[in-house]
């Protein structure tokens, strides 16, 4: 026994590490640890000698100098010295187990790395990781329970180790469902790393683009409902001051908007034209909300949101972590209003650019041809490519791509379009965000991708802003079956464990409301007398659970001959033979004098006696006798 | 079922003393756990014939000391007299340095003397004038009170009772016993005939085989929750020793070996603890040790037996 009891300690031991490595915050140097770790597990579980007392005050005390200077001068950063701290321990440890108690250190240790661990990371590994370490510490603990007992005989812990599992997670589930959440980590602090490559950024210049056009990186999954769009522009920003090189964003002023009843209303929209989006944003550098145009509301955990000018959406102090919110849009372009001067800026040195607008324009009256003509011109005449060469020293990039290469990608496209629009007059503005997306078949859900990052144009026409895109269409590959069920996974672990929010708990009650015939939840924001007698209900039950546990887990730790017995007392209890708690086996084996059932129950006593009192060998043949006795008994008058 | 060398002994002994199988097994209990027992009961039982069958089956010398208001020590653990041819003092033992002795009518003698059998009873020697003998091995001695009178007697205080390892009472035979014994010749008679089964070394071998009776761990906390209970109860105003709770400890295993098993289960503590507990608490009102005995039974039918 004590031998599996060190085996389910190792395992736990390596639960805890294994989830702080897959969290990556963990330097690999630190990987020399878990190795010796496993190589002092080994020699407990073969009854080596542990290591001599002196050895592991030495090598603690060197830990906890590193850990000072890797908390204070290293990394800086407390959960990560900590996290390194725990994981030499256990190392140390490993060599150091003398008593069973000396394993409960391991299993704290191992909790709190668990617990580092989920500051660290979302991954769905870390779920299973934590369902190893649950099932094995519960087998530990109830192990340590006989082996303080003394107990030598044999334990059957498949049952009760499923059983408290299960009920376990039943409860986890339940609190995880009905305890309003809080947004954010307990830590406070953003642990994840963002999306480093941003496809989409905050302004264009034409550097690196190629290569993130070509990054799979996921930025988000969207789920969509409502009416159907073929265009999936994912707007991001706008951007409207060009300085000859690159794009930048002028417009300073936010307007700040506040939530009423959950909701972010930026212009009332009505609700039968609107598209609602899910959207699973991916940690990226950003504060911008994505969202098909034009976003009308959003609803979120976020206490505040601001807008712009150009109604692109922030989260002020957005962190770098995921981030969940429905979109609420209304294909309808936006109005105008007060033009301003800077949408018809130009740099110097354009003249070649609006010699070639002019051009493509001519004979055209209407604003919106000569604006069709334009995106017609650049869709038609120019290549698509993601390898574009640096323009000579000294040329504008715009005009290279123009006049000399005629190959770009969509900045490209894009930025010229706006350039020939003002040289004629049109107010116009470059939209940064995302085009289109994977549909993954499986979850129903959309994948946008770093590589899904594009830009347009967004031009005045009858004092409305309206969408243009002269960029060609291009093929996207599609990505395999596989790939596509493993997002889904992912999605699903996002949806419904990372992004859980209370409108889906609110979700989940009414369900249960429904199936038990109440009118109505709460939503836990505890108004009335109803609410506090819900909450009531709901503790309940919890306590209910939280006894029946404790029930099974009194019941539970008697061994297998002690069950059969009183297995075999309760059934003598209900032919109506009167017996007490407070008999002894002996006494039991005494109340019956001359019937068949005298001899069966002889036997059982005298077996169970011998096994749990006599310390005899509980075998397989005894088991199955036990079985066949209790049911004769039972069957007997 | 059963140690069986110790099955003969008890039905031999049965045949004297008819119906009382229950009290020979404690007799012999106690003699295996190396105690003294005390009969509280009438005259008339057969007290006496019960220590000398036991002595005469197990081979052992007996003898009878009838405590008297007039009785020394000298009188139980002998005396030094000096010789004349040797001209010197030699010690002459007295009754005490027997096998099974009878202390018959223990109240009855006065308190030095009850003190002096009860020192040599707990010590297992006698010291005389700077002179220790040891009394001889296996030792036990079987004290008897008469609980009805009170008149002219020295009641044992509960400190000299607590070295009595058990305290039991014969009671009157089952009818149909009883009118078995009526024909028959008198008891002292048919135990002079019977022929020993074994020998003193046989009693303490087994005596030291009873050490490797073992006792789950549930089964001390069964003892020390009887004892914490006793202490804690509002009725009891003392409650047991330690050194009873050892007793009880050392019956339990001589029960099971009495019953030919090597580990102790809680029917043996459970039977035997009124038993060893009974003459060891003081009630709060003033009563005899059957009544101390309901108690303890009631404190039994309270506490949860280990499972």
């Amino acid at each position: 026994m004590l031998r599996n009891y060190n085996i389910l300690t190792a395992v736990i031991a390596l639960t805890g590490s294994l989830s702080l490595f897959i969290s990556g915050e963990i330097n690999p140097i630190f990987s020399f640890s878990p190795v010796l770790m496993i190589y002092g597990y080994f020699r407990l579980v073969k009854n080596k000698p542990q290591a001599p007392k002196w050895t592991i005050n030495v090598l603690s005390i060197t830990t906890l100098i590193i850990f000072l200077l890797d908390a204070f001068i290293a990394s800086d950063d407390y959960l990560v010295s900590v996290a390194n701290l725990t994981i030499l321990f256990q190392a140390i440890k490993s060599f150091d187990l003398r008593e069973p108690w000396d394993n409960l250190q391991v299993f704290f240790m191992s909790l709190l790395q668990l617990i580092i661990t989920s500051e660290f990371t979302n991954s769905i590994l870390f779920g299973g990781i934590f369902i190893v370490f649950l099932s094995s510490s519960v087998s530990a603990i109830i192990l340590a329970h006989f082996i303080k007992t003394g107990s030598g005989e044999k334990i059957v812990l498949a049952k009760p180790m499923v059983f408290i599992t299960l009920i376990t997670f039943f409860l986890t589930t339940l609190l995880f469902i009905s305890i309003p959440r809080i947004a954010g980590g307990f830590w406070g602090k953003g642990h994840k790393k963002g999306i480093k490559t941003a496809g989409f950024s905050e302004r264009v210049d034409f550097g690196s683009f190629g290569t993130v056009k070509l990054d799979p990186t996921i930025v988000m999954r969207i789920e969509l409902s409502g009416i159907e769009r073929r265009d999936l522009y994912w707007r991001g920003m706008t951007l409207d001051y060009f300085n000859g090189v690159m794009w930048e964003n002028t417009e300073s002023e936010r307007r700040l908007i506040y939530k009423r009843e959950g909701f972010f209303t930026i212009k009332p929209y009505k609700k039968q034209n609107v598209t609602v989006q899910k959207i699973y944003l991916e940690p990226i550098d950003t504060e911008i909300l994505f969202g098909l145009p034009s976003i009308t509301a959003i609803e979120t955990n976020s206490r505040i949101i601001s807008v712009d000018g150009t109604n692109t959406i922030y989260i002020p102090m957005k962190k770098n972590k995921q981030f969940f919110y429905t979109a609420y849009s209304v294909d309808e372009p936006v109005y105008s209003g007060f033009i301003e001067k800077k949408y018809i800026q130009l740099p110097e040195g354009m003249g070649r650019i609006s010699e070639l607008a002019r051009n493509i324009t001519k004979g055209k009256t209407r604003t919106l041809d000569k604006v069709i003509a334009i995106e017609k011109h650049l869709k038609e005449r120019y290549t698509y490519t993601l390898t574009v060469q640096k323009p000579p020293r000294g040329v504008n990039p715009i005009e290279d791509f123009l006049f000399r290469t005629k190959k770009g990608y969509c900045e490209h496209y894009a930025t010229a379009m706006v350039l020939m629009l003002r040289s004629i007059g049109v107010p116009s503005r470059i939209v940064t965000g995302f085009y289109g997306g994977e549909i993954n078949s499986y979850g129903g859900y959309l994948i946008v991708r770093q590589s899904n990052a594009h830009s347009w144009v967004e031009a005045v026409i009858d004092n409305k802003w309206q969408r243009f895109d002269p960029t060609p269409a291009i093929s996207i590959e599609k990505p395999s079956i596989i790939i596509l069920y493993l997002d889904t996974l992912k999605m699903q672990w996002n949806r419904y464990v990372v992004s859980f929010s209370s409108s889906d708990q609110r979700n989940i009650l009414r369900l249960f409301a429904f199936t038990l015939k109440i009118p109505d939840m709460p939503d836990f924001r505890l108004r009335s007398i109803r609410d506090i007698l819900a909450l009531f209900l709901v503790a309940f039950i919890m306590s209910t659970i939280a006894f029946l546990i404790y029930k099974s887990l009194k019941r539970e730790h008697y061994a297998y001959p002690t069950i059969q017995y009183l297995k075999a007392v309760k059934i003598l209890k209900k032919k109506g033979i009167k017996v007490t708690d407070t008999m002894t086996s002996t006494e039991i084996k005494s109340i019956f004098v001359e019937n068949s059932l005298k001899e069966k129950i002889e036997e059982l006593i005298t077996m169970y006696e011998e096994h749990r009192f006599g310390g005899k060998i509980l075998t397989p043949d005894d088991k199955k006798r036990y079985r066949d006795l209790v049911r004769e008994i039972e069957l007997l008058k | 079922m059963g140690n069986d060398l110790l099955y003969k002994l008890q039905s031999q002994i049965e045949i004297v003393i008819k119906g009382k199988s229950n009290v020979i097994k404690k007799a012999f209990i106690t003699l295996l756990s190396k105690g003294h027992l005390l009969i509280e009961d009438i005259p008339g039982v057969g007290k006496t014939t019960l220590a000398y069958t036991i002595a005469k089956s197990i081979n052992c010398s007996f003898q009878r000391i009838q405590f008297t208001s007039d009785l020394l020590p000298t009188d139980i653990i002998g005396v030094n007299i000096y010789n004349q041819e040797t001209r010197e003092f030699e010690f002459r033992k007295g009754p005490i340095f027997s096998n099974i002795v009878l202390a018959d009518e223990i109240n009855r003698t006065n308190p030095k003397t009850q003190s002096a059998l009860l020192e040599a009873m707990n010590e297992r020697r006698v010291s005389i004038e700077r002179k220790t003998y040891l009394l001889p091995e296996p030792f036990m001695v079987i004290a008897t009170q008469n609980p009805i009178e009170y008149h002219g007697t020295f009641p044992l205080p509960e400190s000299q009772l607590d070295r009595f390892m058990m305290h039991i009472k014969i009671g009157y035979p089952d009818e149909e016993y009883e009118k078995q014994i009526l024909l028959q010749p008198s008891p002292i008679e048919i135990a002079d005939k019977i022929k020993p089964i074994i020998t003193s070394a046989d009693i303490i071998r087994m005596q030291n085989e009873i050490d490797n009776v073992t006792v789950e761990e549930s089964l001390l906390d069964y003892i020390m929750s009887i004892i914490t209970e006793t202490r804690k109860d509002d009725r009891i105003r003392l409650g047991v020793s330690p050194r009873g709770g050892q007793f009880l400890l050392r019956s339990s295993k001589a029960s099971a070996y009495f019953d030919g098993r090597n580990y102790v289960l809680p029917g043996d503590i459970k039977e035997l603890a009124p038993l060893v507990f009974g003459h060891r608490i003081i009630l709060k009102t003033k009563s005899y040790i059957s009544d101390a005995e309901k108690v303890i039974e009631d404190i039994l039918d309270k506490i949860p037996v280990p499972l």
